[in-house]
């Protein structure tokens, strides 16, 4: 099929969330994305990059804050009724039926009577859910209930099907089924369903699925590139065309995670990945049982069991130690990094202390401990961050700054109290005596 | 379209039982329905032969159940605008706070003079009364319950009814008040129980020289407390256990096996299912099914028969409908409304307070000083009784708590005896006190006690029954010493429900004074001096500048002490002893 005229549009869109502690987190700014008729668009990014937030922009479940969507060339004013939306976590009222459950949207549109016993019939039957129409979703496995999630959005023929992360909660062996059923249902003319818009953490869900695949960036959520993918359908997994598609998404993600460090500038700070000590000398352990010490991100990420999204966290976190390089979307050991695996606890420790208080976020928090005597109240930290990154839950940043340095016996973290202190500063004892 | 079959028809055992309920229900209805038209008299007789006490204990069950009908409404009201408007939340939820905290007992007097004059030839303002004043004991924590469900709705679900395309009294009727069902049952349970505590005095009491009484439970015994008559006491007490058990068997068991149907998390907590046996019977009922088959007959007839109805209505329907939407789609019209709204409220607010300046300026600062000294006499009251609470009840909770077979085994029974009406008890409590020489003065720590104890315990029961298993085995498997376990494990795991129980404890011996320092039996009033007995006692002589200081300071006190000792309490508690890490 090809893309016919654009269907769905978000022009110049902002969306802006206030989080419980009142920070102003900016999910989307300036996105511009259209989406044409007979198409599939796979929308890929890091977590925290807005995409899910366009997909409810695009159903009329929110409204920007600035910027537009437009439905054939018309504003959206409330819920897309020609749209259905699938969710990951499937959505489903415990209450009804299956068959009440797939009939949830009917009502709204009119089809009443024998013409919705038929409609639901005809969905049950199109997802394979044939003889479960009387169960309660609890009776259900996940990919079951999964099935039921996209019944009830075929059932109501629509011309656009919303999936946010449709496969994310079912095991790998389900998600593959259900996946390339997924192809065939918008393959089949009988569904009506012509457009797909689908929200993915996986790389090889994206290349299997969809015809073009933009590339999000976060903080705030924007797009990065767009990739079109012209691959025949239905697409081999295995085929060579279909591994060079994936490695070139591949290599615009890992632009995106993994951006080349800009030139030394040595006042700006840089917030520190919010990934855990064991985490980043569990990467180390791994890279050392590798020949040359090094592998690709996504490799990486597949052989830890980790998505790619914490998985470049954890590089960028290694890195800004000094512990791997990352030429491209290779993730190579450095040569301290050896050292440092080799080390015992302590002298591993006293690397670290020194690397960190190297690290612009970690140096000005030492500064602020010094200017207070050794000590500074959690607030003061808190609004600090909040001031400084926007975008990053200030509370999870300061969870793992305190890790990290009580990691490398740099600081102390009193909770009771809520403060910090220096450990092993002179000035706090020489304050005591005068 | 599939016939439906009707079962068959021969009646069983379980379609007697449900006719005979039925009638009864009817009956009961139609009783009260005459109590309450029934011309008004001063100091009604109450009977106090046996024959005479169910229909007493039918009259007291129909107020209770009237309230908490109200309750019910009043919270999914109160509970969907605080949810959905930012604005109403930040005005309700305080306000739904202090409501909670406060005596409502202090309003009776001016509830039943308000109504009273709206009614007065007829027995109807004294029941309103009567009602309300039993609603203000039921309905905040089901309020609560309902706006916290709808707080803790996953967005998913909110979306999918939305792209559905329902219309918000759709969302309400089959996602919103479904997935709060199981708090709203819960919170309703403990709600009927915290209704009953009054019951005496809604029923009967003394304002001046006016003596108001409405035939019912409460007034039963009331009466025969003042006559000293045992025998009627006796039964009175035996009435209302068996109207708790009752309830709790036929209404609310089956209630909460049913709404087990509505839980949003699959994972059960591992327990066996609870099971109700008057749930089992009625399923067994053909009348009930052959109900169902009715209900859906004449649903299709009536559809099919309003079906040329339909078309007019559909074209009738956006020009009626479109007032309201333009109120509230316009931006305009929504800021007029709104500042409508906020000043209605705020002008009640001012005529409130001010009203109550102009009783509290009759004060001098004599009634001040006496009152302040009052309050700090209950108040040493009541903390004595939050402590001698805690000594029994934390052990126990704990020890019940452990074990799953003995949690088991005893929740009904506290079920019950925590919904008796601690007042009740009263009198013969203090009358049994005196007997040792034990004064009012301390006898009302132990009133109290009765007033507030079960909700420490009910709160530590269910914190120790909710430790994860793990952590109980890690005690067992280091070898812990029974008193390290304790100190380590079970004493952290309550604190802070524990903290929580104390609240409402506390609340509860607050709400509690205000009847066990003034207590009137076979004839003979007993007092001592203390907020509570300086508030029946104005009520008593009608003196309201002294009942509305009294009830003010109370309130004050409550809530302050909430608001400065117990929230940074439950804050700590929870930050240095919760599990969420």
């Amino acid at each position: 099929m090809t893309p016919g005229p654009v269907l769905l549009e978000a022009q110049h869109v902002t969306q802006r969330f206030r989080l419980p502690n009142g920070q102003n987190l900016e999910a989307l700014r300036d996105v511009s994305l259209g989406v044409c008729e007979n198409e599939v668009v796979a929308l890929v990014g890091p977590s925290g990059c807005g995409k899910s937030t366009l997909l409810r922009l695009f159903a009329g479940l929110a409204r920007p804050v600035d910027g537009k969507v437009l439905y054939r060339g018309r504003p959206l004013d409330g819920v897309l009724g020609a749209a259905a939306m699938v969710f990951q976590s499937f959505a489903l009222l415990p209450w009804l039926t299956v068959a009440e459950n797939v009939a949830m949207g009917l009502e709204a549109r009119g089809v009443d009577g024998a013409a919705r016993r038929d409609a639901v019939a005809r969905a049950v039957n199109l997802v394979g859910l044939d003889g479960f129409e009387q169960a309660y979703p609890k009776e259900l496995s996940g990919g079951m209930k999964q099935r039921v999630g996209f019944a009830r959005a075929l059932a109501v023929a629509p011309e656009i099907l919303l999936m946010d992360e449709p496969f994310g909660a079912l095991d790998p062996l389900t998600a593959e089924n259900l996946r390339s059923q997924v192809v065939d249902l918008w393959r089949d003319p009988a569904t009506g369903v012509n457009t797909l818009v689908i929200v993915t953490h996986s790389v090889e869900e994206a290349v299997f699925l969809a015809g073009r695949i933009v590339v999000f960036g976060s903080n705030p959520g924007h797009v990065r590139e767009e990739m079109s993918n012209p691959l025949p359908y239905p697409r081999q997994e295995r085929s060579p065309e279909f591994e060079e598609m994936v490695d070139r998404l591949h290599a615009i993600l890992t632009a995106t995670l993994l951006p080349e460090p800009a030139p030394a500038t040595p006042q700006r700070l840089v917030p520190f990945p919010r990934v855990h000590v064991s985490e980043v000398t569990g990467l180390l352990d791994h890279l050392l049982t590798r020949p040359d010490g090094k592998g690709p991100v996504f490799e990486l990420a597949e052989d830890l069991g980790v998505d790619y999204d914490r998985m470049s966290a954890v590089v960028r976190a290694a890195e800004q130690l000094g512990w791997v390089t990352t030429p491209g979307e290779i993730v190579q050991l450095t040569v301290t990094g050896r050292e440092v695996m080799a080390m015992d606890d302590a002298a591993r420790k006293d690397v670290t202390r020194a690397r960190l208080a190297k690290q612009p976020l970690f140096a000005r928090l030492v500064a602020m401990l010094k200017e207070g005597d050794g000590t500074v109240e959690d607030e003061e930290v808190l609004a600090d961050l909040t001031i400084y990154f926007p975008f990053i839950p200030a509370e999870s940043l300061f969870a793992t700054l305190v890790e990290w340095g009580r990691y490398a016996e740099l600081l102390d973290h009193d909770a009771d109290g809520g403060r910090l202190t220096l450990l092993g500063w002179e000035g706090a004892a020489e304050a005591r005596v005068e | 379209m599939k016939p439906l079959r009707l079962p068959a028809a021969r009646p069983g055992l379980a379609d007697i039982a449900i006719l005979c309920l039925l009638g009864g229900v009817i009956a009961t209805v139609v009783a009260f329905a005459r109590e309450f038209q029934a011309p008004f008299a001063q100091a009604v007789q109450i009977d106090l032969r046996p024959s005479a006490l169910p229909r007493y204990t039918l009259y007291s069950l129909s107020r209770g159940v009237a309230a908490l009908v109200i309750s019910y409404l009043f919270a999914l009201g109160f509970g969907w605008v605080a949810a959905k408007s930012r604005a109403a939340e930040r005005l309700l939820l305080p306000l739904l706070d202090i409501l909670q905290s406060i005596p409502v007992l202090g309003f009776l007097p001016g509830l039943v003079l308000g109504l009273m004059s709206l009614f007065p030839a007829r027995n109807m303002g004294l029941e309103l009364a009567a009602i309300l004043m039993i609603f203000t004991a039921q309905a905040w924590n089901l309020a609560l319950s309902f706006y916290s469900s709808l707080k803790a709705l996953p967005q998913p679900l909110r979306d999918a009814c939305k792209v559905a395309g329902w219309p918000p009294g759709r969302t309400f009727r089959q996602l919103e008040v479904p997935a709060a069902a199981q708090g709203l049952v819960w919170n309703g349970m403990l709600s009927m129980a915290g209704g009953w505590f009054f019951l005496m005095v809604n029923e009967a009491f003394r304002l001046g020289d006016h003596d108001y009484r409405l035939p019912g439970i409460g007034s039963f015994m009331s009466v025969a407390l003042d006559q000293g008559n045992g025998r009627a006491m006796a039964l009175a007490i035996a009435a209302m256990v068996i109207m708790i058990v009752c309830v709790d068997q036929l209404l609310w068991r089956p209630l909460v096996v049913w709404v087990e149907k509505f839980r949003l998390d699959e994972s059960s907590d591992g327990g066996p299912a609870p099971s109700s046996w008057v749930l089992d019977f009625l399923r067994r009922a053909r009348l009930l099914r052959r109900a169902a088959v009715l209900q859906r007959r004449a649903y299709r007839q009536a559809r099919r028969a309003a079906r040329p109805l339909e078309r007019p209505f559909r074209a009738v329907g956006p020009v009626i409908l479109r007032a309201p939407r333009f109120a509230f789609g316009h931006r305009i019209a929504r800021v007029l409304v709104s500042g409508l709204a906020i000043l209605a409220v705020a002008a009640a607010a001012v005529w409130g307070a001010w009203r109550l300046w102009q009783l509290l300026a009759q004060l001098g600062w004599a009634d001040w000083g006496q009152l302040a000294s009052a309050a700090a006499l209950t108040f040493v009251r009541v903390m004595g009784a939050v402590i001698l609470s805690t000594a029994w009840a934390l052990p126990a909770g704990v020890v019940i708590g452990r074990s799953p077979r003995i949690a088991r085994a005893l929740q009904p029974v506290i079920q019950v005896v925590a919904s008796f009406p601690a007042p009740m008890l009263f009198p013969l409590v203090i009358i049994l006190f005196e007997r040792f020489g034990i004064g009012l003065g301390l006898g009302a720590v132990a009133l109290m006690v009765l007033a507030g104890q079960w909700y420490i315990l009910f709160n530590v029961i269910s914190a120790v029954a909710a430790i994860p298993q793990q952590l109980k085995d890690a005690t067992t498997a280091f070898r812990l010493p029974r008193w390290e376990r304790w100190r380590v494990l079970y004493l952290p795991a309550a604190a802070p429900a524990l903290v929580m129980g104390w609240v409402t404890a506390a609340g509860g011996a607050w709400n509690g004074s205000i009847v066990a320092e003034y207590i009137q039996a076979g004839g003979v009033l007993r007092t001592t001096r203390g907020l509570g007995s300086l508030i029946s006692d104005a009520t008593a002589h009608a003196n309201f500048p002294l009942l509305a200081g009294g009830i003010a300071l109370m309130s004050l006190v409550v809530v302050g002490w909430n608001r400065i000792v117990w929230r940074s309490l439950m804050e700590w508690a929870r930050t240095r002893f919760g599990y969420a890490q």
